[in-house]
């Protein structure tokens, strides 16, 4: 197409706007490539030149065959191929065999050459000669050279050997801890984790470490939630959802990856659903007319061959694909798969007079029944695609784990599956060691984090590579992904939020364990003993304690029918208007030793009289291990006055009165109970988690870091920062805000030393100690007694390091 | 600053080049690649007659017969049969002999010699006929929903042609809040550079007013703080230990970004975004409301070089031009808020001597009518608010229903006509395009080919060749060219 416009705007220099009048709309890719594949390509493509000519490139079908020119761009009479297929002689006439061309696709073939014989640059007739395969095959490993017996390491080295490239050299403690740790759990390490491990003398800590991360179930899931959400186009909020056209698959996926659910059983469930795990064959149903393209069947097929696969069926949703070789029919036949009823064929958007057979896409496993059900098929798929042999299903999610952790997959693009990978061996013997370990994918993690090559240094790379053969010779660094940039910031200045959107519970259930029960009621006004309580309703509870000594951890739960605001001790902890989520708060920074009260602000909504309830528990620790409950119940009293805006009494009131226990709370307790029970333990047993960016639906700063919309099906993010984003980063509140907390919060514990705050930030945010430039200019640009501002400006300052931002 | 001038000419050829050059690094990465980028194939494209594109959106679907192409009108009467009105507003002269538009928009009719007009732009009836399915095909050219997050118009313009001044942005959407309104992910899904990446993506200047605080430093940062930072920032880059990854390309892109952010934040160019810097008297002819103030907003930033701006009215389901009842009375409304400040943008862009090389463009997403939905043998639901054969009371009477059989779209400078009329309606219902259709397709071929862009511009996505109209079908209308 582009070689015409060149030609046509040559031809007419002379005139300012060049409108390229095509000739009458033949698209070279749509038009003319299935005409020359099934007329032309059997003898004249690839291997085969039929009397010399290749209809390969478009420059050899212009150099004709013995017989001299074929086709004269911008003449079809004076073109020898229109001869040929025309010819009435049938001893003359093309293809030799089979039932001539028919008029309509020569008046294509005619108008395309009289329009100059557009081309798209790059395309080639030719199959690709490269297949790759279906089984799994299991690498002879190379001799470990110099002593490196990780296995990865002997196919590495022997591929360096062979290329001529030279080790990169190993990586020190810190900078290996600093990305082994963003790598698996998506975080940095803490000052203390960063001092102990350099310190620790063990030769195999390296090893521990990457064991120790992974079995960090909860901040595993969290980190690769992010990776999955994209790769599975889930999220809590997007296109489809205000239709209902659209079901998410958090609860699910969150459960998946906390437990380390192995990879093929994931995919079953995915495959062949429960309802919580419906989502994603579902894809988005849009309202109003789709093009046939775009129904969704066809997005089961382009998702579940991409996702799983790394195989591109979005060519072959329309038409027989032009860059590898899956076809239409292949496309529908995984479609009719799961559809419901009979689905007819369309090529480019036109229906054919052909419906699907429900067929998968590598027979040699076994194929599907086509009169089974839907749900049976789809366990037959689910089975097929899962199947011990399929070497290309586990091929696909090791190549995007490398991908994730060494910067490039080993066959790039990660979704271009039918390319060769810069290593087979490498590739199968990853894919192999999956299967045999059960498909955990943890498992695939750690071997690649403990392999030497993993653990190098990133060469700098002066100029993206250019095109051509690649060449690894090293792990790449990668940008911080939104998520992992917003986690590290509120890691830093501790201005993560207490809320969030995922609806899932931050604690792996252990599959005996049953928590105690709670012991706080839900409670109301008087109102509620009888049953619902006016609609509107307003009312301040209020619970006062003593405490002998301060607590050294002090944590509650609180949720409300329908909002609340909760103060301690007139300070805000916390307000929320959705009685299905949880709040798990922190009390201790409001603690105090002897006389405390709590004040909550309660209010039912509704139009009219319906059921209002409130509860909240905390479980206080001190530091000789005795524990303390505070807990709503029939102690607590009530008043009908409220409070202004900052929560403060106007007049004190004095008619308080108890509470009552709410006669059925099962309205509640059927549906967050087991929330509230397991939020109070996790938050009780460990310290409050912070909130991580995964869970949290995107803001202004995330998309501006390039957090995707999750419409389409997503497998990498951007590597380098833009200016629009660097404009957020330089003046967007969300950062400024998180900034600001983070001076306040730093500055009450270094505010005498800027070199204490320097060397804290640096061992935090680039797990290393600061240099003796370093603390120079913290202490000239602090001065001696730090100031708010001057503080944020120094973490402003570090956030924006590219030592920050980048993985090494 | 001479929009036209032959340094800015030269600027974007060297750009092109550094395309070409950087579309090896990004085939690297599998992102998207420009084709034919190497010389020997490359794209041609047609000579620009604009260097920079204003488009003003009339969100919710604004109604041609209330507008733009004024036919049989009825005044309001209790007891008249809908069917008789086709306009609920009588047509108004206009500078040109044979253009009527309608009454309301007599500041436009005065600057109606500068324009060329289309009366028959066309859309699909997309069955649903959904707001925000329509505007995202209006805005990408492509009917959602596609396998690939498609770029908008504008950051295709970014994508291309780049920024016309480097400091500037080179896509700024002005009026749109992504937020707290309905369909807002919608609206997201469209507002958005696609798989351009965030580069060429749009910046959002939702309240005009505000403009100014985006480009500002943060706030409660006074100009010698913000300067400090960012020198206290680059002596940590000098003085990092790790001296190796000073010549990294990554990271030195990215400090590129962060110098080009802090420089547009401490520029000249950054009082562009700030309306109340403007003259009282000038300010005052442009405040209407808040879309008034997005086209002084428009202006000045064009002034100062983007490359791409879009106002809108904004977007909120059953607010403005979406009328679902008291469809008069809201036009109305609309037509006090939109006449002045559209004459006024033209006024001042010609004053300045900037028209006849700046592209303003006032499109919707479809137009309505008063009894028919979509086009004649939609089956789109009904979507009248009030189901009524006689006019009972005021709610009643104006465009209530989904019409995309014919629509009007006004074009100034930029190398169009002047005084151009384009296309033509039926006169009586169904309202259809009679004469010279025009499709997104080659509406938009006609923007990009007016701003230097071949509609058959194709990146390499996935594999597959995504062109700047579908499938690079779009064909400029020649005839629109003066």
């Amino acid at each position: 197409m582009n070689r015409i416009i060149q030609r046509l705007s040559l031809s007419v220099a002379a005139s300012l706007i060049v409108v390229p009048v095509l000739s009458a709309e033949i698209d070279f890719a749509h038009d003319i490539v299935p005409i020359l594949k099934q007329h032309c390509a059997e003898c004249h493509a690839g291997e085969k030149k039929q009397g010399g000519l290749s209809l390969d490139s478009r420059e050899s079908l212009l150099a004709g065959g013995e017989n001299g020119v074929v086709v004269k761009p911008g003449a079809s009479r004076e073109s020898a191929l229109l001869d040929r297929i025309t010819a009435k002689d049938a001893e003359l006439r093309m293809p030799p065999e089979g039932e001539p061309v028919p008029a309509d696709q020569i008046e294509k073939l005619k108008r395309w050459i009289d329009g100059g014989v557009a081309w798209e640059a790059g395309f080639t007739l030719t199959k690709g000669t490269y297949e790759p395969p279906l089984a799994h095959r299991m690498p002879e490993l190379p001799v470990a050279r110099d002593g490196r017996q990780h296995p990865i390491d002997r196919i590495i080295d022997a591929y360096f050997a062979k290329n001529e490239v030279s080790r990169p050299t190993d990586i020190a403690d810190a900078p290996f801890l600093r990305r082994v740790s963003l790598d698996v759990n998506g975080l940095l390490p803490r000052p203390e984790a960063f001092r102990e491990f350099i310190a620790d003398p063990s030769p195999t800590k390296r090893e521990e470490l990457v064991r120790l991360l992974l079995a960090n179930d909860v901040a595993y899931a969290e980190h690769w939630l992010t990776f999955w959400n994209d790769l599975l186009r889930n999220d809590y909020t997007g296109t489809g959802f205000i239709t209902g056209g659209r079901q998410q698959i958090t609860g699910w996926l969150y459960e998946a990856l906390l437990q380390n659910k192995p990879y093929d059983q994931f995919t079953r469930e995915l495959i062949a659903p429960t309802p919580e795990s419906i989502g994603f064959i579902s894809g988005i149903r849009w309202r109003g007319n789709v093009s046939a393209s775009q129904r969704q069947e066809i997005q089961f097929a382009q998702n579940v061959s991409q996702a799983f696969l790394g195989i591109n069926m979005k060519c072959a949703s329309c038409h027989d694909s032009f860059i590898d070789r899956w076809t239409l029919n292949e496309t529908y036949g995984l479609a009719a798969i799961y559809a419901t009823e009979p689905l007819t064929l369309h090529r480019c958007d036109k229906p054919l007079d052909k419906t699907a057979t429900p067929a998968w896409i590598f027979p040699e496993l076994g194929q599907v029944e086509p009169t089974a059900d839907q749900p049976q098929r789809l366990k037959q798929l689910a089975a097929l695609l899962t199947h011990r042999d399929n070497g290309r299903f586990a091929r696909t999610i090791v190549n995007r784990i490398w991908h994730r952790l060494m910067g490039r997959g080993i066959v790039h693009p990660v979704d271009a599956m039918h390319t060769e990978p810069w290593s087979a061996d490498l590739l199968d013997y990853l894919a192999i060691h999956l299967r045999d370990n059960d498909f955990d994918l943890k498992k695939t993690i750690e071997l690649i984090c403990t392999s030497q090559i993993y653990q190098s240094q990133t060469p700098p790379v002066a100029q993206p590579q250019a095109a051509g053969r690649f060449v690894f010779r090293g792990p790449l660094a990668r940008r911080l992904t939104a998520e992992q940039f917003v986690d590290t910031v509120w890691q830093i200045t501790d201005a993560a939020p207490t809320k969030y959107d995922a609806q899932v519970l931050r604690f792996k259930q252990q599959p005996n364990h049953s928590p105690q029960a709670m012991t706080a009621l839900w409670i109301w006004s008087n109102a509620a003993a009888s049953g619902p309580a006016p609609a509107g309703e307003t009312i301040t509870l209020r619970h006062k304690f003593d405490l002998p000594s301060l607590p050294v951890r002090a944590v509650g739960v609180i949720t409300c029918d329908n909002s609340y605001r909760i103060y301690l001790n007139g300070r805000h902890i916390a307000s929320d208007d959705n009685w299905e989520t949880v709040e798990a708060v922190s009390l201790l920074a409001h603690l105090r030793a002897g006389k405390n009260e709590l004040l909550i602000e309660a209010k039912n909504g509704g139009a009219a009289p319906n059921p209002a309830g409130i509860i909240f528990e905390a479980s206080l620790r001190f530091d000789d291990d005795m524990t303390r409950t505070i807990a709503s119940d029939r102690s607590w009293q009530w008043t009908a006055k409220t409070l202004n805006a900052r929560g403060k009494w106007k007049k004190e009131p004095e008619d308080w009165k108890a509470a009552e226990p709410v006669t059925n709370p099962d309205v509640w307790s059927g549906r967050v109970g087991a929330q509230l029970t397991n939020l109070l333990k996790t938050a009780a047993d460990s310290p409050l988690m912070m909130v991580r960016a995964s869970l949290v639906k995107s803001d202004r700063l995330m998309r501006a870091l390039g957090r995707p919309n999750r419409d389409q099906i997503v497998t990498s993010r951007p590597n380098d920062l833009t200016t629009l984003e660097a404009i957020d980063l330089a003046n967007g509140q969300t950062l400024a805000d998180a900034i600001q907390r983070g001076a306040i919060n730093r500055l009450a514990e270094y505010g005498d030393s800027s070199e204490a705050l320097m060397s804290w930030l640096c061992n935090y945010a680039l797990s290393r100690e600061p240099t003796t430039e370093e603390l120079r200019l913290a202490r000239e640009f602090l001065g001696t007694n730090p100031t708010q501002q001057s503080v944020e400006d120094l973490l402003w300052s570090v956030f924006m390091l590219p030592e920050f931002q980048l993985v090494r | 600053m001479d929009i036209g001038n032959m340094s800015e000419q030269l600027a974007r050829r060297q750009f092109l080049k550094k395309l070409a050059a950087a579309s090896t690094a990004a085939m690297m990465a599998g992102e998207p690649r420009l084709l034919g980028a190497d010389e020997a194939d490359a794209t041609q494209h047609p000579e620009p007659t604009a260097d920079a594109c204003i488009l003003i959106w009339m969100a919710g679907g604004m109604a041609a017969p209330d507008n733009f192409d004024p036919k049989h009108y009825e005044p309001f009467k209790v007891g008249l049969p809908v069917e008789k009105v086709i306009s609920t507003f009588p047509a108004i002269d206009t500078a040109v002999d044979d253009i009527k538009i309608s009454e309301g928009l007599e500041g436009i009719a005065s600057v109606m010699d500068r324009a060329t007009l289309i009366r028959s732009h066309v859309l699909p009836d997309l069955g649903h006929i959904l707001h925000s399915r329509h505007q995202y095909h209006w805005h990408t050219g492509y009917v959602p929903p596609q396998t690939v997050a498609c770029p908008h118009i504008g950051a295709w313009m970014a994508r291309v042609l780049g920024p016309r001044n480097p400091v500037m942005p080179a896509f700024i959407n002005i009026g749109q809040r992504l937020e707290g309104v309905g369909e807002n992910e919608e609206i997201k899904a469209f507002t958005t550079a696609g798989f351009f990446g965030s580069e060429f993506g749009p910046m959002n200047l939702p309240y005009p007013e505000e403009a100014a605080a985006a480009v500002r430093p943060p706030k409660g940062m006074q100009p010698g703080r913000f300067e400090n930072r960012y020198k206290f920032f680059r002596k940590l880059v000098d003085k990092a230990p790790q001296r190796d990854y000073l010549s990294d390309y990554q990271q030195e892109s990215m400090l590129r970004s962060l110098e080009n952010a802090y420089r547009l934040l401490g520029s000249k160019e950054r009082e562009a975004f700030d309306i109340s810097l403007e003259p009282k008297e000038s300010y005052d002819r442009y405040d209407t409301g808040r879309f008034g103030r997005g086209c002084l907003l428009a202006r000045r930033l064009v002034e100062n070089g983007a490359r791409f701006v879009e106002v809108t009215t904004e977007y909120i389901p059953f607010i403005h031009w979406d009328t679902h009842k008291d469809g008069h009375t809201t036009v109305d409304r609309l037509h006090k808020e939109i006449d002045r400040p559209i004459t006024q943008l033209i006024l001042d862009l010609e004053t300045r001597g900037m028209l006849d090389r700046t592209l303003v463009v006032i499109a919707s997403e479809f137009s309505r009518d008063m009894i028919l939905e979509g086009v004649p043998g939609s089956k789109a639901q009904d979507q009248a608010t009030f189901k009524v054969d006689k006019l009972q009371e005021m709610a009643h009477y104006g465009l209530h229903r989904h019409f995309t059989g014919g629509s009007s779209v006004a074009m100034f400078g930029g190398g169009m006509k002047k005084g151009f009329l384009y296309g033509e309606t039926a006169a009586e219902r169904p309202c259809l395009a009679i004469k010279d259709p025009v499709n997104v397709d080659d509406l938009h071929a006609t923007m990009f080919t007016a701003m230097g862009i071949s509609p058959q511009t194709a990146f390499d996505v996935e594999r597959r060749p995504f062109y700047a109209t579908e499938d690079g079908k779009g064909r400029s209308v020649s005839e629109l060219f003066g």
